[in-house]
Order: C-alpha cells, then sequence, then structure tokens
C-alpha cells in the first residue's frame, strides 16, 4: 500500500469520525442502579470464560447470569487497562516525526478511546462497583529503529480486533440487557474504524521498518506478538470475577478454564479470525495458537 | 522442617518449576533463586500476568497492582520475599 492510501485512510475514517455522537449518555440509557435487573443476561453465554467447561454445565441458570455480569464488569475492565495503555501510547506520539501524516486521526482516536473507557467505567462502577486491577506489568528495554512503534500500533490492532469479536457478537444479542448490548454495539461501531486503521499503519510501519531490522529483531517482534496474543487471552480467565460469582477457589477455576479443551479450541478459533490479516501481510509466519 | 519451612520450600520449588516450565529462554544448569529472571530473558512482561495468578494462588489472596513494579520481578528470592514470605515465611 502506498502512504497516499493510508492518507486517504486517515481523511475517510476522520470524517466519520467527525459525524459520530461523542457524548456516551446520548446513545445509551443508564438505568438506576437498584433498578438493573440483575437476573438478565450481562455476557452473551458462548463467550463467558468458562462456557463449555464442566464448571459451566454444573451451574444453574441464575448463576450462569450471575456469572455473566461479573464477565461484564471483568471485560470492561479488561477494556479500561487496555484503553489506558492505547491512550498514553498514541498521546506521546501525537505529531512525531514519520507519525505527521496520521495525526490528525490519531486525535479523534484519542477521543474516541476515552469515550469508549468512559463507558466501561461507568457500567463497573456504577453497577458492579468496581474496576477489577491490571495484571499487566511493562519492563523497559532498548529497540530497533521504528521497533516500539510497530510493537506498539500491532499491540493496539490485536487487542481490539479480539476485543471486536466480542463487542460485534454481544452488539447483536438480543437477550443481553439493553445497556450491556449498547456499550458492545457503540464500542463496536467505532472500533471498526479503529480496526481499518490498526491494520493500515501496522502494515506500513512493517514495510517502512522491518527490511532494515536484524533477523533476531524480526523474531524478536513476532515472538513479542505471540506472546502478546497469549497474555491478553489469559486475562479474559479473571480470578477476581469468579470470586465476585461466588466460585469458592477462583484461581483453580481460573486454571481449569484455561486448560479445558474447549476454552482452547474457543481461542484458536477466534484468534485466527482475527489475526488472519497478520500472516497475509507477512508479519506473524505461523498460526499464534492451534 | 517447620511448617512454614515446608510451605516455603514448596513455593520455591513450584516457582522454580513454573520458570523451567514456561522460560523464554533456554534454563541454565546452575539455575537457582538468585538467577536473574528478568535481565536473562528467562520471563518476558507478557508472561507476568500467568506468574501473577500463580504467585496468587499460593497466596491464597490477590496482589496490591501498588506493588507491581518490576524489580519485584527481580528473581525467585525477591518474588518469594514480596508477595509469598509474609504469607507463608517461617
Amino acid at each position: 500500500m502506498s502512504p497516499e492510501s493510508l492518507a486517504e485512510t486517515v481523511l475517510r475514517l476522520s470524517t466519520v469520525s467527525r459525524s459520530s455522537p461523542r457524548d456516551p449518555n446520548e446513545t445509551t440509557h443508564w438505568p438506576e442502579p437498584d433498578s438493573l435487573d440483575r437476573a438478565q443476561w450481562f455476557t452473551s453465554p458462548e463467550l463467558i470464560s468458562v462456557y463449555g467447561t464442566p464448571l459451566w454445565d454444573s451451574l444453574d441458570d441464575h448463576a450462569r447470569r450471575q456469572l455473566s455480569f461479573w464477565e461484564a464488569v471483568g471485560f470492561y475492565s479488561l477494556n479500561i487497562h487496555g484503553e489506558k495503555l492505547l491512550i498514553e501510547g498514541i498521546a506521546r506520539r501525537l505529531y512525531q516525526p514519520g507519525l505527521e501524516d496520521v495525526a490528525e486521526y490519531l486525535h479523534h482516536f484519542l477521543d474516541e478511546e476515552n469515550q469508549h473507557s468512559i463507558w466501561f467505567a461507568t457500567f463497573c462502577l456504577r453497577y458492579g462497583g468496581k474496576i477489577y486491577p491490571d495484571r499487566k506489568v511493562a519492563f523497559p528495554r532498548e529497540h530497533a529503529p521504528g521497533e516500539e512503534d510497530l510493537l506498539f500500533f500491532a499491540r493496539v490492532a490485536v487487542f481490539e480486533e479480539l476485543v471486536d469479536r466480542y463487542n460485534s457478537a454481544m452488539g447483536r444479542d438480543d437477550r443481553l440487557a439493553p445497556v450491556a448490548r449498547r456499550i458492545n454495539a457503540n464500542h463496536h461501531d467505532e472500533e471498526t474504524r479503529h480496526l481499518v486503521f490498526g491494520r493500515r499503519l501496522v502494515e506500513h510501519l512493517w514495510r517502512w521498518h522491518a527490511p532494515g531490522w536484524s533477523d533476531e529483531t524480526v523474531a524478536g517482534v513476532r515472538a513479542h506478538l505471540a506472546g502478546y496474543v497469549m497474555a491478553t487471552w489469559r486475562e479474559y480467565y479473571n480470578p477476581d470475577v469468579y470470586r465476585d460469582a461466588g466460585f469458592p477457589d477462583p484461581y483453580a477455576t481460573a486454571r481449569q478454564a484455561w486448560d479445558h479443551p474447549a476454552t482452547a479450541a474457543h481461542r484458536a478459533a477466534l484468534t485466527a479470525r482475527s489475526l488472519r490479516w497478520l500472516y497475509e501481510a507477512g508479519i506473524l509466519e505461523a498460526p499464534v495458537l492451534s | 522442617m517447620t511448617a512454614g519451612a515446608s510451605a516455603e520450600a514448596a513455593a520455591r520449588e513450584a516457582l522454580r518449576g513454573w520458570v523451567r516450565e514456561r522460560s523464554a529462554a533456554a534454563v541454565p544448569d546452575d539455575f537457582d533463586d538468585h538467577t536473574p529472571l528478568i535481565a536473562s530473558g528467562l520471563v518476558t512482561s507478557l508472561q507476568i500476568t500467568d506468574l501473577l495468578l500463580v504467585v496468587e494462588e499460593m497466596r491464597s489472596a490477590p496482589l496490591d497492582p501498588a506493588s507491581l513494579r518490576p524489580g519485584v520481578f527481580r528473581d525467585i528470592d525477591t518474588i518469594y520475599a514480596t508477595f509469598l514470605a509474609d504469607r507463608l515465611g517461617s
């Protein structure tokens, strides 16, 4: 893809962003906490982390719906932490040399991600009374020229591609409580633009920088992205969720859910669909999960 | 051996086992509780979530997010002293 087509993408996405509603209160009705019926579904059953495991089979309908609420708090918390890193990283790259052509869209990106965090945090705090803590720790290290930018935008794209599979499905799921369905649908609507932008920019950065990298750096980038996919999935199996859902041993639940073949197959299928473009662009060589 | 010392030994062995099983790099023959984990590449930042869950399960309690700094994962001895000694120590 030529730099012109990246610029054209930026122009088109910026135009759409300018016409999109910004205020989360305009697009989402927030019931009073006391009037929110907790017996509704807040996460699609098939996307609940323990779905397909013996634990899921052992739960009655009430317990499954209770779990679906705390899974929503967990999923939105994961989004909040992901978007905090994203906002921080994008703000640092505004008008950075080499990224001037995408600066206008980065402003829209920042604006929209900030609004997304408001939706997610409003739900978590209003109805769950908490945002689950982040378990990620970053270790500073040296990078080859362009490597840190490529890794940052590739991590953002991977995170958003995986999350969007959930948002897309749950935004159309009539079983869900309206507030949960609306949050997912709103996020999906705007993430669609971010996904297009992310793919174009990552492919552009790869073609720009990778030819100048050593084989060791290229291998390191691929290993890092594969590790990031695994680490992202790991956070979907959150002991804090299981604790609040009343499970007696939340850590064993997290371990058993993660290890179960049904959840491994779910992760592999969804990852393959979400990240096919990384293989097609030559950024990843082999399937991350199988 | 006291119950506390026994728990400490088991925790340290479990952490060594986790590193041997999950290490991103070749584990040296002389690997022990003082071998650098991060500086040597044995453990990467992307593996920390998994490691934290192992540590939390040993503690039977969540960790304070404010305690999660890169230095506390320097080696197994530091991990034990930072997160586990107060819960399991002899």
